[in-house]
Order: C-alpha cells, then sequence, then structure tokens
C-alpha cells in the first residue's frame, strides 16, 4: 500500500521541522542558562548573599519548565519519527 | 480538520510563540522592575502564573474533547483530549514545580496542605489518572470511554481551585491578575505576564496540534498495518483512509 504524494509531503514537512526544532531548541536553552545568571546578577547587586540563593530558585524553576515544554517536544519528535518509518515499511 | 491545516497551523503558532517567547524573557530580566519586598525570586511569577493558566486551558480542551467523543464517538477527538492531556500535565508540573521554588523563600517551606496547593496536586494525579485508565485495559474503546469521563469530572477540580482562595483560609495569596475589579499589578509587571500568557499558549497550541497529528498518524499506520496482515481479504475503504 502506497502512500499519496500529499502525505509523504506532510511527514518530511514534519520531521524537518521536528529536525531544525531539536537544533534550535537546545542552542537556545543553553544560551539562555548561560547568560541568566550575569543578568540575575547585574540585577540583584547590593544584597549579594539573600539573593544568590533567590537566583539559584529563579534558574531552578525556569530551567525545570524549559526542560520539561523541551522535553515533551523530543518526546511528539521521535513519535512523528517512528510513525514514518513505520509507514515507510 | 485535514492534517495539512493542523501542520501549518501548528508551524505559525510554533513560530509566533518563539517569538513571544523571547520577547518576555527580555522583559523579565532586562525590563520589569523587581519587586519591593520579595526581591528577584518574585519573577518565578512570570513562568508561575502562566503555566497554570495554561494547564487550566489544557484540561478544559481535555474535558470538551471527552464529553463530545462519549457522545459522539469520534476518535479524532480522543486523540485532541489525549494530546491536550498530556500538555496539562506538563503545565501543571511547571506549578507544581515553580511554585515551591518560590514559596520556600517567600512562605518559609516549599509545601504546605492548604487548600489550592492540596486541590492543584489534586488535579495532577487525576489526569495522571486518565493516563492510567485508558491503559488499563485491552479493549481499547473502553479505555477511551474510561479516560473520557476522568477527562470530564477531573476538569470540575478546575473552578474549585481557582475558588478556593476565596472560600478557604488560605495561605496563597488572592489572584492579582484574573479579578473582576482588574489587575492589581504594576502596569509593567501586568504587560510582562500577559505577554508571558501569550507565548506559553501559543507554544502549548502548537505542540499540541503536532501531538494531535502524531495521534492521527498512529491510527493511520495501525490501520494500514493491519491491512497489510489480512491479504485474503480486500481493505475497507476506512482501514486505508488517508489521516
Amino acid at each position: 500500500m502506497k502512500l499519496r504524494t500529499s502525505d509523504r509531503s506532510i511527514f518530511l514537512s514534519q520531521r524537518m521541522i521536528m529536525k531544525s526544532l531539536r537544533v534550535l531548541l537546545p542552542i537556545v536553552a543553553v544560551g539562555f542558562l548561560l547568560v541568566l545568571p550575569e543578568l540575575l546578577h547585574a540585577q540583584a547587586a547590593g544584597q549579594p548573599g539573600r539573593q544568590m540563593r533567590h537566583f539559584w530558585h529563579v534558574f531552578a524553576a525556569y530551567a525545570v519548565a524549559w526542560a520539561l515544554l523541551f522535553g515533551w517536544a523530543v518526546a511528539i519528535a521521535r513519535r512523528i519519527a517512528r510513525v514514518e518509518d513505520r509507514l515507510k515499511g | 480538520m485535514s492534517l495539512r491545516t493542523v501542520r501549518w497551523a501548528g508551524v505559525v503558532l510554533g513560530f509566533l510563540g518563539v517569538a513571544l517567547t523571547i520577547l518576555f524573557h527580555w522583559q523579565v530580566f532586562f525590563w520589569v522592575p523587581t519587586e519591593a519586598s520579595m526581591g528577584i525570586v518574585q519573577r518565578i511569577f512570570y513562568i508561575h502564573l502562566p503555566a497554570a493558566w495554561v494547564g487550566f486551558f489544557a484540561f478544559g480542551i481535555v474535558a470538551l474533547c471527552s464529553a463530545v467523543y462519549l457522545w459522539l464517538g469520534e476518535e479524532k477527538l480522543d486523540h485532541a483530549a489525549r494530546a491536550a492531556a498530556e500538555g496539562g500535565m506538563i503545565f501543571t508540573t511547571i506549578v507544581l514545580t515553580s511554585g515551591p521554588l518560590w514559596a520556600r523563600l517567600a512562605w518559609g517551606t516549599w509545601w504546605t496542605w492548604e487548600p489550592r496547593l492540596t486541590l492543584t496536586l489534586l488535579l495532577w494525579f487525576i489526569y495522571l489518572g486518565y493516563f492510567l485508565v485508558r491503559s488499563s485495559t485491552d479493549n481499547l474503546d473502553r479505555g477511551r470511554k474510561f479516560a473520557a469521563v476522568v477527562g470530564v469530572v477531573g476538569a470540575l477540580n478546575i473552578p474549585l481551585i481557582h475558588m478556593s482562595v476565596y472560600w478557604f483560609r488560605s495561605l496563597h495569596p488572592q489572584p492579582v491578575v484574573a479579578r473582576v475589579d482588574g489587575p492589581q499589578l504594576h502596569p509593567d509587571m501586568a504587560t510582562t505576564v500577559f505577554t508571558a500568557l501569550g507565548a506559553w499558549t501559543l507554544v502549548f497550541l502548537s505542540l499540541f496540534l503536532f501531538r494531535y497529528a502524531a495521534a492521527r498518524l498512529e491510527a493511520y499506520a495501525d490501520r494500514v498495518e493491519a491491512a497489510r496482515l489480512n491479504p485474503t481479504r480486500s481493505a475497507t475503504p476506512e482501514e486505508v483512509m488517508a489521516p
């Protein structure tokens, strides 16, 4: 049983989007996590001890949020790749 | 809705969501003023509140799609409900992790069994049950129907969570944005939280549409494989119907 051309284009486009997401999201996430300490430290000038503890909590909250969203995006991408392989086979 | 439309909607919403996300991070870390009493830890607010709203929105979609699925029995509605439930779990998990990180410094404790926190944790467990119930039976249709019932009943918890700070003595502050008399926030803080809300709603909708498309493709692959495994009889139109 063969897929129609329009169906193939749907799978290929989705794979391309998910591949670009896989590349783009880690770059954005790593860049963000690298600049975050500097940003918060700059804003927290004056009360270093107390604010550094606050910084770690903000850092952890944002890191967990983005890890969860990124994990969901990757899980969807893998699911689409698996179903595409099934349809090709 | 065809898969082509779903794909394009997902791409457009995804790009808009990423753009707004970059904007709201710039607002959070460069633009919005630091709250006077709590300091920088208050910046958790800009992911905590939007995550809660998006989580409730996602579970609202689950309830709506599940109710119509129970009525009409359309497989697509079950796919949509399951995709939204995954998103709701992700965003509620963000709420349940960012909240304690904020509470430890604001209240001096990671967790307290006060009504709003307890009901939100209960919501998370109800929708965990949504996935467990689905896979608890070998009969696929029965599992879907059980899950749909859980999906509808679970959403009844959402108004309780919202009203709990008014009805019960609560450590959690009362709403500062969703109020009858308008947001009680500094205008820059209100702008930032609304940008964050828009960004995460778009990110959720984009991923939801891709997850929904994946579920429909899986159902299509199942039909194609079933037709391949039964070469003795010709496939029905439903079995080879495009996703």
